[in-house]
């Protein structure tokens, strides 16, 4: 049964458009997902705009700024599903290291003297502007699972981000534990539908997926100082992607 | 050829075996991962596997029941079409400790029960088991010898027992004497040989000590008095739920069942994935009540499906002793501790 | 890899085909399911099924027809999860996948010659309709029996036409009860309040008599302290508990409870042979 391909544009905000590059560089199965969604805008890899109604808007990036907010709103309107894609869209992300600062002193150290003609915001995720209707999380986004994000929005049935731990997917994997290697992982307190990708690799988690909702925080400390791990300096981590979490919708 | 009987295979035949072996059959064995972390992997040659190792960060189960397997395959293109499937796969293991065999046995009868679970059925037809005896403890962490699990009890085709110079090696079953058969390494095991293998055995009886001042029989009764312990309390505190104790279990087979489908949106499959009791989702119900909601609760639920609802259930305790989930703990749950705080909570409540 | 098609799977599904839809209230459906080629499910009131859709999942839902209807079944489907909202987007003549039935229904032999006095709070009415049923199909089995259904609002209530015939019947009891009364409510409904105010309104002699309840968790300890306070025995008394069975097969183990798969040793318990399993309720 052929159905009518669903129109299908990427935007961009306040981010590295890695995630969208993710997808660029997807190969074979991104044949498969252009078979049956409409790409009609998406600046990596075409020249065409669509201004028009949408059925599904994938936005890269967090918001920083009113131009952005504005723009996202607009977005929003023209658009039957809305997807927040990678950590910046998702959770805030990296950009959300800002909101650590005064907004004047970090106005003045990227534009100078001149920094109240660029008028900047709190970072916040697009969920904390605007509907969302999945989330694909991850630094960059896991392809695997954006592509079960995109069969679930084809069905029309939700997709739910695991609530548990990364370590089950890195047991699952089995790989030789992180803190075995006396190494401060943040797997165990962030979510997991990544298939522990960086911990495969002999990398860390770094916690771009986000925090899971009812973490141990007591029992994380006490595991840090079990292994000599500082715990500023794991906090620090936690802030490098999850900063934004603190933020409460107005 | 009796049903019982021993063979010899010299250490300087070991690799021809293993490579002969593999030769006939796709052979997995334990293999070294570096931090003393070992796992079972596909393996074509003797020195890939590690013959000393502690248990493997995941246990054999992993063959039997797969971290995720598909149940059953559908195309909804026209009319609805299933087929319920498995996909087995023709394996011997070489080098399985026998916690890891009282491991299997557990599974065996769990899904041997009555609605019988043909995938692990099946699977399980198809797999071969090499035991390999341990000489002396792996680490602190194991409890083999209050779990009686340290010596072999069935379980295997062919059981090895490294003897210095040798293994010698027991033969269980038809199979196990077809792999001696087909590779033509092994010679009869005389009276000494029998002799030492005697010796090693009263050795480890000296070597292996319970673990814990309490008797086997008596562990159920302990649970049946521990159900309000502050013990459960305390690993609140700690405990991450990250469900790392139960992934690394043998005997832990808890599953979730997922569907997938393929992009076409008509074919596709279901499949079952690990899946843990320590998870804050696992007790949830689509109206949101979570019948699990503390990590105490969710830990005391582990402890009593090793040591007190199986009891009832097989006649059989789920604890192997083989230490694992104290070993995979970040936060240093540790089961021997657990289970001497029990007994130590108890005994002072009973002095107070 | 070798792969084996497995005849004898539990996993296998039997197909269904969706007979009707009725809307029931804003978040319930009842849905008319017959088997391919006019099986018969051959189940128990109170046991439950799986039901499938391929792509989505499946999910444990409770019979709610009696089973002397034969030819096709019914399930009273809540809109509340994955599946369960999928299920409700379907229109009548979709197939779906059934497994089943699973599990221990109501006692039907034990409650036999008895007096019955039958609890339902808001779904709950759904597995305990198929009792009902059954009863009305074999009235003279059982001796005097009180029906008493309570739920949060008029807008809630299952069955509504249904209901109205109970109230109606002289050869039972019938009152309904809402917690609190939101929109019109028919005349038929004569008490506002919970479900436990409802009980100390019914004549029965405790000891020839058999509780039968069904309801969300937080209604059980209410309404049992109530029945134990009129003397009915403890092992007079059945409910039946919901966890989320994933395999049903007394495997997965989403549904244990204590030592217990709720999926094959329940979900109709024994009110006394589980009031000591600390996290049933």
């Amino acid at each position: 049964m052929k159905r009518p391909k669903p129109k299908v544009a990427f935007f961009d905000f306040a981010s590295c458009e890695g995630c969208q590059l993710q997808v660029a560089n997807t190969g074979e199965t991104l044949l498969d997902v252009l078979d049956v969604i409409d790409v009609v805008e998406f600046r990596e890899i075409m020249s065409e705009k669509w201004d028009r109604e949408l059925d599904i808007a994938i936005i890269e990036g967090s918001i920083t700024d009113h131009h952005a907010e504005e723009r996202l709103k607009q977005i929003r309107e023209r658009s039957r599903i809305l997807i927040a894609f990678g950590s910046c869209a998702a959770i805030g992300g990296v950009n959300g290291m800002k909101n650590n600062f005064d907004p004047d002193e970090i106005g003045k150290y990227v534009y100078g003297s001149d920094y109240h003609f660029f008028p900047t915001e709190k970072t916040r995720a697009v969920h904390q502007v605007v509907k969302v209707d999945y989330s694909v999380t991850g630094c960059p986004v896991y392809i695997p699972e954006f592509v079960e994000v995109l069969k679930a929005v084809l069905q029309g049935i939700p997709y739910y981000v695991p609530d548990y731990a990364v370590c089950v997917e890195c047991k699952l994997n089995e790989n030789v534990c992180m803190y075995e290697k006396r190494v401060g992982c943040l797997g165990p307190v962030t979510r997991a539908g990544c298939n522990s990708w960086c911990i495969n690799n002999r990398n860390m988690c770094y916690g771009c997926r986000g925090i899971v909702s009812n973490p141990n925080e007591k029992g994380a400390k006490d595991v840090l100082s079990r292994y000599n791990i500082p715990l500023d300096l794991v906090l620090k981590k936690i802030d490098m992607y999850n900063k934004c979490r603190e933020i409460k919708n107005e | 050829m009796k049903d019982s009987q021993y063979v010899i295979l010299k250490k300087e035949n070991f690799n021809g075996f293993i490579t002969g072996l593999s030769k006939l059959h796709k052979l997995v064995a334990p293999v070294s991962k570096g931090y003393n972390n070992y796992s079972f992997e596909e393996v074509s040659s003797g020195k890939e596997i590690a013959i000393k190792y502690i248990p493997t960060i995941l246990p054999p189960k992993k063959f039997f029941m797969p971290q995720q397997e598909t149940l059953l395959e559908y195309d909804i293109s026209k009319d609805l079409h299933t087929e319920a499937v498995v996909e087995p796969e023709e394996m011997v293991l070489f080098g399985v400790h026998t916690c890891d065999i009282a491991g299997i046995q557990c599974l065996n009868m769990v899904f041997s029960e009555h609605p019988k679970d043909y995938n692990y059925l099946t699977r399980r037809q198809r797999i071969k088991i090499i035991g390999l005896e341990c000489n002396e403890y792996c680490d602190e962490h194991a409890v083999c010898c209050l779990m009686n699990t340290y010596m072999p009890d069935g379980g295997y085709d062919l059981f090895f027992t490294d003897l210095g110079d040798y293994f010698i090696v027991h033969i269980n079953t038809r199979a196990g004497e077809e792999i001696i058969e087909a590779i033509n390494l092994f010679e009869n095991a005389e009276k000494s040989h029998l002799e030492e293998l005697e010796k090693l055995r009263e050795k480890k009886r000296t070597v292996f000590k319970k673990e814990l001042p309490i008797e086997l029989g008596s562990i159920p009764e302990l649970f049946d008095r521990s159900f309000e312990s502050k013990v459960w309390n305390d690993l609140d505190e700690r405990c991450l739920a990250c469900g790392n104790c139960t992934m690394v279990c043998p005997t832990c087979y808890c599953f979730d069942i997922k569907d997938e489908i393929n992009l076409d949106l008509s074919t596709g499959k279901r499949y079952r994935v690990w899946d843990s009791c320590q998870l804050e989702p696992f007790a949830r119900i689509a109206g949101g009540i979570n019948f699990q909601k503390t990590r105490a609760g969710r830990q005391r639920h582990r402890y009593y499906r090793k040591f007190r609802y199986p009891v009832n259930k097989f006649s059989r305790f789920f604890c192997t002793g083989c230490g694992r989930c104290s070993r995979a703990c970040m936060a240093g749950i540790r089961l021997k501790e657990t289970l001497g705080a029990l007994m130590e909570s108890e005994s002072r409540e009973v002095n107070a | 890899m070798e792969r084996v098609v497995l005849k004898e799977s539990a996993y296998n599904i039997k197909k269904g085909k969706i007979l009707s839809i009725k809307q029931m209230t804003e978040n319930e459906k009842l849905f008319e399911i017959a088997l391919e080629g006019g099986e018969s499910l051959g189940h128990q009131p109170g046991q439950f099924v799986m039901v499938s859709l391929f792509g989505v999942g499946e999910a444990p839902i409770s019979l709610s027809s009696s089973p002397v209807t034969g030819g096709s079944f019914e399930l009273c489907i809540r809109a509340a999860g994955k599946v369960t909202n999928a299920l409700h987007r379907l229109e009548a003549g979709a197939e779906v996948g059934i497994r089943g039935p699973f599990g221990k229904g109501f006692p039907v032999r034990a409650l036999e010659g008895n007096d019955l006095l039958i609890i339902a709070c808001g779904l709950g009415l759904a597995p305990l309709r198929s009792l009902i049923r059954y009863i009305f199909d074999n009235r003279g089995d059982f001796g005097k029996v009180h029906i008493l259904f309570g739920c949060r609002s008029p807008g809630n209530i299952l069955f509504i036409d249904e209901l109205k015939d109970w109230n109606k019947r002289t050869d039972i009891s019938f009152e309904c009860t809402v917690d609190q009364v939101d929109c019109a409510r028919p005349d038929w409904i004569r008490y506002v309040g919970l479900i436990t105010t409802l009980i100390p309104r019914v004549q029965i002699e405790p000891e020839r008599t058999f509780a039968v309840v069904v309801g969300p968790p937080v209604v059980y300890k209410y309404v049992i302290k109530e029945l134990l306070s009129r003397n009915i025995p403890e092992r007079q008394i059945f409910l039946s508990l919901e966890r989320h069975m994933k395999c049903g097969l007394g495997k997965c183990g989403h549904c244990q409870i204590q030592g217990i798969y709720c999926c094959q040793d329940g979900p109709v318990f024994n009110y006394g042979e589980i009031k000591h399993l600390k996290e049933a309720f």
